[in-house]
C-alpha cells in the first residue's frame, strides 16, 4: 500500500465519496476508514447509514459527531433474552439519550429504527419535532410509549412514509391517534399497527388509506371486526403486504362473498399475515391470492391441519412460511411437495405448556422440508422429539442453511430412539453447513457438541444455548473457537468462571455475552472487569439487598451481561444492575 | 427437570386445568377482549390468586420455551377458549366406590349444581340456601380446594369456587 496521502489527493474528495457510495456494508466502510486519514475523513462525512447493535457500546454524541451526514439510523437496546422476560423491565435501553443527540446533530435524519428500547412519548414528540424530512419510524419490541406519542408523530411528520410498529407494548390512552394525520397527509407507504390492542377508528383509517395512493403495506390489529376489514380493504387494492385483523365472525354468506371478492381484487399481494382467530369458514376467501404469495405468516392462526394444508398447498411461490405446529408432519410433507421455492420456515408451538393432547409434529416434518425445499436456508422449529439421524439427514440435505434454530420443548430431551445426547446431530449441522450464521441448540447435549461448534462453526455469529453442557469445557470450546462469534446467550448451563477468565480477550471481539442461571461467581466478574477495561460487566440481581461491594467473591451471579464498549460504564443502571 | 405430567388432559388430578384458568387472567390484565359469560371467570382475579395458581413445573422452567410475549398471550387466549367449554371434576359419594364426573362450567351456580347432583346421586343435598330437608335424610356437599382442604360448598361466590375447586364429595349430613 502506498504511504502518505499523495495518491489519495490525486482525486478530489467528491470522487472518493462517489466510489464509497457503492459500499453498502458497514464492514466495508469501516475498512475504508482505516486506510488513511484522508479516506477516514471522506468516509465519515459521507456515511449515510449507521447501525448501532448495542446502544451502550458508544456514546450517542460521539456517534453523531463522527458521522455528521447520517440520514438513517438503526439502534438496538436490550439483550435478546429480554423477549423471553429474562431481563428486568427496568434494565435500561432508554432511547432518550440517543434521540436527544440525534435531534441536535442530525437534523436531516429521515429514518429511525429502534429495537428492544424503552421509548417514551417525550421521545416520540422530540422525533416528531426535530427532523423536518422524517420518513421512516420503525419500533420493534419496544415499550414505554402510548398512542399519545403516536398522535404526535402522525400530526407532525408531514413526509412520513413508513410507520412500523412491530410487537411493541403500547399503552392505549389516545383512542383517535390516527385522526391526527392531517387531511393533507398523503405520503404513507407502509403502516403496521398489528401490535396495538385498542380499537382503531375504521372510518378515519379508511379516509387515510383512500388518500394515500402509494400505500403498499398495511398491517392491522386484532381488534377490527371482519365486516369493517372488508370495507377498508376495498379502498386499497394495490396492497402488496397485508396483515388482516380478526378473521372470524358468525358465518354470513354475504360477508364471505365480499371478503372473497376483495381478495380477488388484490393483484399485487405478496405477503399475508394476521389472520387472528381464523375460522375454517372464512379461510377459503384467501385462496385467490395464494398463488402469488411469497410470504405467509400464520403463527397467530390456530387453525387445524386440514384447513392449513388446503391453504398452504396452494401457495406454490412461497418463500417464507411461518406457521403453528398444528400443520403437523403431514402438512409439512405437503409443503415440501408444493412450495419448492421455500427459503424460510418457522414452526411455532400451539401448546408450549403441554396441557392439550399432543399433536403429530415431529422430526419427520422437518426432514421432509429439508429434502423437498432446495432453497431452504433458515429454520426455526419447535417440536417435542428429535433424533441424531434426523439431524444428520437435514445437515446432508441442506448444507446451505444459514440459520438453524431448533427448540425441543422439554429440556434435556435425548434422541428418543437411541436415548443418546443430540451431540452427533448438531455436530453434523455445524460441520455440513459452512455458512451457518445463527444457531440455537436444545435437547440433551454434552460438552462434545461445543467442541464441534468451536471447531467447525467458522461463520457463526449468534449462538443460543439453554440447559446444555456438562462443564466449563463447553463454554471454553465456544469462546476459543467460533472466529466470527458476535452474540452468545446462555441460560441454565453449568458454565463457570474458568472458561470466562481464560477467554477474556475473546469477549472484546464480540458484541455481547449473556449468561443466566449458570455457575459464575462475583469474584470472576471482578477479575474480568479488572482485566478488560473496555468491557462492561453487568451483574443483574433482582433479589436486591446489600450493595454489590459487600458481597463476597464466591457469591453466585444470577444474571450476567457483558458487552464491549468505548463509552465506559453507563450511568443509567437501575438498582438491580451493577457494573462491576 | 422433566417431570411434566403425561396424564391425559381429561384427568382432573393433574393441575392442568388450573394453570389454564390462572394463565388466562394474565391476558385479561393486558388485553381487552370481547367477553362472554364464560370468560367472566377471568375478571376480578387478583394478582395474589394468580401467583398462587402457577404450577410448580412452570415455576421451575421460568420463561421457557422461548416464545415472544405476543405469541404467548395469543396462545393463552386459545387455551382459555378450549378450556372454557368444559371443566370436569370428580364427585364421590360416601359409601360409593366409584366417582362420577361433572362439568362445572355447564352450571350457572350452586342451585344448578345441587339439582344435577340430586339427579345423579338420587339424594337431597343441603346447600346454605335450601334448608328444607330433615338432616337425617340429606347429604352435605363438600369440596377439596387446591390447598387440599375440605370446605363446605356454597360458602364462597360461585366464580371463586370454580377457581379453587378440585373435586367434590357428598357426605351424610348427620355426620358433620
Amino acid at each position: 500500500m502506498v504511504r502518505g496521502f499523495g495518491w489519495a489527493a490525486a482525486f478530489p474528495d467528491e470522487v472518493w465519496e462517489h466510489v464509497f457510495s457503492f459500499l453498502a456494508a458497514d464492514a466495508d466502510r469501516n475498512a475504508v476508514a482505516l486506510v488513511c486519514r484522508a479516506w477516514h475523513r471522506i468516509e465519515r462525512r459521507s456515511r449515510r447509514r449507521v447501525f448501532v447493535g448495542n446502544c451502550y457500546a458508544v456514546a450517542p454524541a460521539a456517534a453523531v459527531r463522527r458521522f455528521p451526514e447520517v440520514r438513517a439510523a438503526a439502534i438496538k437496546g436490550k439483550p435478546h433474552f429480554a423477549d423471553f422476560n429474562l431481563v428486568p423491565t427496568d434494565w435500561g435501553g432508554g432511547a432518550e439519550a440517543w434521540v436527544e443527540a440525534m435531534a441536535e446533530g442530525w437534523p436531516h435524519l429521515e429514518e429511525l429504527r429502534l429495537k428492544r428500547m424503552v421509548v417514551s412519548d417525550d421521545c416520540l414528540e422530540l422525533i416528531a419535532r426535530s427532523f423536518k424530512n422524517f420518513g421512516v419510524l420503525s419500533l420493534v419490541s419496544c415499550d414505554g410509549f402510548s398512542t399519545a406519542g403516536l398522535a404526535a408523530i402522525a400530526a407532525n411528520c408531514r413526509n412520513l412514509r413508513e410507520l412500523d410498529l412491530h410487537e411493541n407494548e403500547v399503552e392505549d390512552n389516545c383512542l383517535n391517534w390516527i385522526s391526527h394525520f392531517p387531511e393533507s397527509f398523503t405520503s404513507l407507504v407502509s403502516l403496521n399497527i398489528a401490535c396495538l390492542e385498542g380499537d382503531v377508528n375504521t372510518s378515519v383509517l379508511e379516509c387515510l388509506i383512500s388518500r394515500c395512493p402509494n400505500l403498499r403495506t398495511l398491517r392491522l390489529n386484532h381488534a377490527m371486526p371482519l365486516e369493517k376489514l372488508v370495507s377498508l380493504l376495498q379502498r386499497a387494492p394495490q396492497l402488496m403486504d397485508l396483515g388482516t385483523s380478526k378473521f372470524s365472525a358468525d358465518h354470513h354468506p354475504e360477508l364471505f362473498f365480499k371478503l372473497e371478492s376483495t381478495f380477488a381484487g388484490f393483484k399485487h399481494l405478496k405477503s399475508l399475515s394476521g389472520i387472528w382467530e381464523a375460522g375454517p369458514a372464512y379461510l377459503p376467501a384467501i385462496y385467490s391470492v395464494c398463488e402469488s404469495l411469497t410470504s405467509l405468516n400464520l403463527c397467530y392462526a390456530t387453525i387445524q391441519s386440514p384447513e392449513l394444508f388446503k391453504l398452504v398447498s396452494r401457495c406454490k411461490n412461497l418463500q417464507r412460511l411461518w406457521v403453528m405446529d398444528l400443520i403437523e408432519d403431514n402438512g409439512l410433507i405437503a409443503v415440501a411437495a408444493s412450495c419448492k421455492l421455500l427459503q424460510e420456515l418457522r414452526v411455532f408451538p400451539s401448546d408450549p405448556y403441554g396441557v392439550a393432547p399432543p399433536i403429530s409434529l415431529t422430526e419427520h416434518g422437518l426432514v421432509a422440508i429439508s429434502a423437498g425445499c432446495l432453497m431452504l436456508h433458515s429454520v426455526l422449529y419447535f417440536c417435542r422429539q428429535m433424533t441424531n439421524a434426523a439431524l444428520l439427514t437435514i445437515a446432508n440435505n441442506r448444507p446451505n442453511l444459514t440459520c438453524f434454530r431448533l427448540c425441543i420443548i422439554e429440556p434435556h430431551t435425548p434422541d428418543y430412539i437411541s436415548q443418546e445426547p443430540l451431540d452427533a446431530g448438531f455436530s453434523a449441522i455445524v460441520e455440513s453447513c459452512k455458512d451457518l450464521r445463527r444457531l440455537s441448540l436444545s435437547g440433551l447435549l454434552t460438552d462434545r457438541v461445543f467442541k464441534s461448534i468451536g471447531a467447525s462453526a467458522n461463520r457463526l455469529e449468534m449462538l443460543s444455548v439453554a440447559f446444555a453442557g456438562d462443564s466449563d469445557a463447553g463454554l471454553h470450546y465456544i469462546l476459543s473457537g467460533c472466529k466470527n462469534l458476535r452474540k452468545l446467550e446462555i441460560r441454565d448451563c453449568p458454565f463457570g468462571d474458568k472458561a470466562l477468565l481464560d477467554n477474556a480477550s475473546k469477549l472484546e471481539t464480540m458484541r455481547s455475552l449473556w449468561m443466566s442461571s449458570c455457575s459464575v461467581t462475583l469474584g470472576a466478574c471482578r477479575q474480568l472487569a479488572l482485566k478488560m477495561p473496555r468491557l462492561n460487566v453487568e451483574v443483574i440481581d433482582e433479589r436486591r439487598g446489600r450493595p454489590l461491594e459487600s458481597w463476597p467473591d464466591d457469591f453466585p451471579v444470577e444474571k450476567l451481561y457483558i458487552y464491549r464498549t468505548v463509552a465506559g460504564p453507563r450511568s443509567d443502571t437501575p438498582p438491580c444492575v451493577w457494573t462491576v | 427437570m422433566g417431570d411434566q405430567s403425561n396424564s391425559p388432559s381429561s384427568s382432573i388430578d393433574s393441575s392442568s386445568s388450573h394453570p389454564a384458568l390462572c394463565s388466562t387472567s394474565s391476558i385479561f390484565q393486558t388485553r381487552r377482549d370481547l367477553l362472554s359469560t364464560d370468560l367472566k371467570l377471568g375478571l376480578g382475579l387478583s394478582t395474589s390468586a394468580l401467583h398462587g395458581c402457577s404450577s410448580k413445573e412452570r415455576e421451575q422452567l421460568s420463561h421457557w420455551p422461548p416464545i415472544k410475549p405476543l405469541l404467548r398471550s395469543t396462545l393463552e387466549e386459545k387455551v382459555h377458549r378450549s378450556h372454557s367449554k368444559t371443566f370436569f371434576v370428580k364427585v364421590y359419594m360416601e359409601g360409593l366406590p366409584i366417582g362420577r364426573k361433572l362439568d362445572l362450567f355447564s352450571h350457572s351456580g350452586y342451585d344448578s349444581l345441587t339439582r344435577t347432583l340430586r339427579r345423579m346421586f338420587r339424594t337431597t343435598i343441603i346447600c346454605p340456601d335450601t334448608s328444607r330437608v330433615p338432616p337425617e335424610k340429606a347429604h352435605v356437599l363438600t369440596y377439596e380446594d387446591k390447598e387440599g382442604d375440605w370446605m363446605m360448598v356454597g360458602d364462597v361466590p360461585w366464580e371463586l369456587f370454580l377457581r379453587t375447586v378440585k373435586r367434590l364429595k357428598i357426605t351424610r349430613a348427620d355426620k358433620c
